[in-house]
This record gives structure tokens, C-alpha cells and sequence, in this order.
């Protein structure tokens, strides 16, 4: 039993950092130093390294970090959707984690593919989730060890969870329904692809859409802007300043993000959600690759 | 070998020359490429570079490609007889498992730099 006197290990200046950048849910994030510090706690916390580039956890990862790859491990095989609950509960039983498990999720690209997996972690109400501020790039620029060996963890028993993907996650009808009531959208997407003048390349028609632009009334916020050069999100303030300075958006909004097949939005997702305290966010996967494929949406460039 | 050419790129770089300049892939999301490419006038290939930003898996196979082209001598005819499973396989599928995308993007946009190249009107062979 903690005193009071005494702080949970790995609080320290860094943790205070997290708490002056003003959040609605700072305990969301954690830093470099607090995973460090709890590194052999594997007990009570499952380190996740989920990659855009899905090597380089082979070349080197965290200590005591386990792999989710977002394509292999959390799609379904045949359509287009995410796994279902029965292996779901399989493979957090296979990365010894259970429902009390706090996940903790870092990667490459500004933590971009972690959030998307930290997103898919919530369809099946798995909620003890938090981000490693600054991912990746700032565990290695800080000199931290890495290493190749894949730990190996007991079994956890994992009840198969009910997926309810209504609260965080919009289908193409949710999104007709919003542009009918004028509801918020923020396309995430460069201001390339944005104006339709960025179309993929005709060898990779699976890749691309037949029509290019955004959803009528979008606003437009490259999901990159939610970081810092060193890949830790900016403020609450500095983040205000984008999303309802810049675009709008307000924290009573009932907001839907997208980008090309919602990886990118899901960091807006969490921007919105666990930094800015939003109550209503939902990430649209479909995005693009459906929008600007499908007969008769309406499009603006 | 896939890490190697992706820390020690092979034939990376602008082609000022180059008789075709294509680019492939996604440079917002999935990792990009372009390809420039000097035919010798005789359906051979006189130059090959590239530049790209992207994952190990793509930028390591369009260097693997690009230098194995290079090396065996390739045609033009031969570049687009190239057979993307063979391609994979000789990486490994086992190391590039689901990102198949990633491994043939090189590939991919060599083969329509060589077919934008002959749309051009470029001599196939020689006298």
C-alpha cells in the first residue's frame, strides 16, 4: 500500500510535462521515462509496438514490448472489416493480456498506426489504454534500449468481449445522415489529396479512388499537425488552436474523421477524444477508398 | 538482404538524363517511388535509378529490383515478363507476408515507366 507521500514509480517531471500540456485526459499518455521506469511491470501493463513499417520491431523494440500488426493481426481476412470477438479474445490471451491488462501502445510515424490499433482495442471494449508520448522515434533519439528478443508471456484468459462499434466507429450510412443534418466531418488527409488534385497511381487502382476531393462540408487538418518535431502531441492549447480556431470544431460537436482508410483519422480520433475531451468522436475507416468509389456521392474539391 | 538494400540503397538518386521520370505509390500513406529510367534505343536499358520514401519492405525490393536488373542485364521485354510472386518469393515471403503491396510497388512502377517509355515512341531496337 502506496503513502501518501509517495508517488507512483515513474512519476516524475516527466509526467508533469503530460500534466501541463493542459488535456482533458491526460492519464491517456505516458511518457518515455514512466515506460522505462515500468518496464518489468508486465504484470499490470503490456507494452504494444503497432508499425506502419511492419519490420522494424523485428530490427529492434522496446523491452518487453509485444507486436500487433494492424493488417495481420486486428483485419478480417475476407472482408473488409476487423476481427471478430472470438479472435480477439485469442490474441490478447496470446500477448498474455486481460481485460484489466492497461495496454500501452506506441510505433513509427508519429504513433500513427498505434492509435489506429489503440481504436480497434476500444470496438471491443477493451478501455485500459494509453499512448507513449512521442512513440518510437523518441524512445530511440533518447538513446533507450531496444532489443530483438520477443518476450514471451503465460496465457491470459480473455472472456470473448461483445464489439459494439456504434460509439467510435462511422459506416457510409452514418455519414450520409451527418452531411443531411450539416454535421462537422475533418478530412485528415494532405491538402493534396483534400483537393482532389492528388489521385494514386494507376498501377495501384486497389490503392486509389476513381474520383478525387473531400466530402462536401469536410474541413481539412492533416493529422500530422497534432505533433511536435519530436512526435509528442502538442497542447491542449496549441491543439484548440487548430481544430476550433482553425476548423471549427467544438467540444459538444459530434464529430466524424476520415482520411483514406481511416488509419490516419483514428490519430485525429484520439487527438479529439482523449486530448481535447470530446464527447462524441467516430472514426469513418471507409474514408476515401469507399467515398470516392461509390456511385453517386456527392463530392467537393 | 531486404534490410541491407533498404540501410545501403542500391542505384538510389535523380536521373537528370532520363528519357522517363514515373512515379508510383502513395506519397501521403503506403510509401512512394519514382522511377527514371535512359533506354539505350536498342530495347535494352542504358540507366536506372530511383528515389523514394516508404517502409523497409518497398524501399528495400525497388532497390533488390533495380540493382538485380541491372546486374542481369534486363531487356525491356524481359523487365515486363517480371513475375511478382517470383519476386516475392526470392525476398522471402515469409518476411513479407501480408505487405505484398509494399514489395511489388518497385517492380510495378519500373514496368510503367517501360510502357510509358514505348508509348513514347521510343525506338524498341535498333536498325
Amino acid at each position: 500500500m502506496r503513502s501518501r507521500n509517495q508517488r507512483p514509480k515513474g512519476e516524475s517531471v516527466t509526467e508533469q510535462e503530460i500534466q501541463d500540456k493542459g488535456y482533458a485526459h491526460p492519464d491517456a499518455l505516458v511518457s518515455t521515462q514512466w515506460v522505462a521506469d515500468n518496464l518489468d511491470d508486465t504484470e499490470n501493463f503490456r507494452l504494444v509496438e503497432s508499425d506502419e513499417d511492419v519490420l522494424l520491431y523485428d530490427i529492434g523494440h522496446v523491452p518487453n514490448a509485444v507486436k500487433i500488426d494492424w493488417v495481420e493481426d486486428l483485419n478480417d481476412p475476407l472482408m473488409r472489416d476487423y476481427l471478430d470477438p472470438e479472435h480477439f479474445a485469442n490474441l490478447m490471451a496470446e500477448k498474455g493480456i486481460s481485460p484489466d491488462t492497461t495496454v500501452i501502445f506506441y510505433g513509427d510515424r508519429n504513433n500513427w498506426w498505434a492509435t489506429y490499433a489503440l481504436w480497434v482495442f476500444r470496438l471491443f471494449g477493451h478501455d485500459n489504454v494509453k499512448v507513449m508520448d512521442g512513440g518510437r522515434v523518441k524512445w530511440e533519439a533518447e538513446g533507450r534500449e531496444m532489443t530483438q528478443d520477443v518476450p514471451s508471456f503465460p496465457r491470459a484468459e480473455y472472456p470473448v468481449p461483445e464489439r459494439d462499434d456504434s460509439e467510435i466507429r462511422a459506416f457510409r450510412e452514418d455519414v450520409e445522415k451527418h452531411l443531411d443534418a450539416s454535421g462537422p466531418l475533418v478530412d485528415v488527409r494532405s491538402p493534396g489529396e483534400y483537393k482532389g488534385e492528388l489521385l494514386h497511381m494507376p498501377d495501384y487502382p486497389q490503392e486509389g479512388a476513381l474520383r478525387g476531393g473531400h466530402i462536401p462540408g469536410a474541413a481539412n487538418v492533416p493529422w500530422a499537425r497534432a505533433v511536435r518535431e519530436d512526435g509528442t502531441f502538442k497542447s491542449a492549447d496549441e491543439l484548440r488552436g487548430i481544430y476550433e480556431g482553425e476548423a471549427g470544431l467544438g467540444g459538444g460537436d459530434d464529430v466524424i474523421a476520415y482520411c483514406r482508410i481511416g488509419e490516419r483519422s483514428s490519430h485525429t480520433w484520439f487527438v479529439l477524444s482523449y486530448l481535447l475531451g470530446y464527447g462524441k468522436v467516430r472514426n469513418y475507416d471507409g474514408s476515401w477508398t469507399e467515398w470516392g468509389n461509390l456511385v453517386r456521392a456527392p463530392i467537393e474539391r | 538482404m531486404l534490410v541491407d538494400h533498404f540501410e545501403s540503397p542500391r542505384y538510389k538518386g535523380a536521373l537528370e538524363s532520363a528519357d522517363v521520370v514515373a512515379p508510383g505509390g502513395s506519397p501521403e500513406c503506403g510509401g512512394s517511388v519514382t522511377i527514371y529510367l535512359k533506354g539505350d534505343g536498342n530495347g535494352g536499358v542504358e540507366s536506372l535509378t530511383w528515389t523514394g520514401q516508404g517502409d523497409i519492405i518497398s524501399m528495400g525490393s525497388t532497390s533488390i529490383v533495380v540493382d538485380r536488373i541491372l546486374n542481369q542485364n534486363l531487356s525491356m521485354d524481359e523487365i515486363l515478363a517480371e513475375d511478382y510472386e517470383e519476386l516475392i518469393d526470392s525476398i522471402g515471403r515469409d518476411i513479407i507476408r501480408n505487405r505484398t503491396r509494399h514489395a511489388t510497388l518497385g517492380l510495378s512502377t519500373i514496368k510503367a515507366a517501360v510502357r510509358q517509355y514505348r508509348k513514347s515512341g521510343r525506338p524498341r531496337s535498333g536498325p
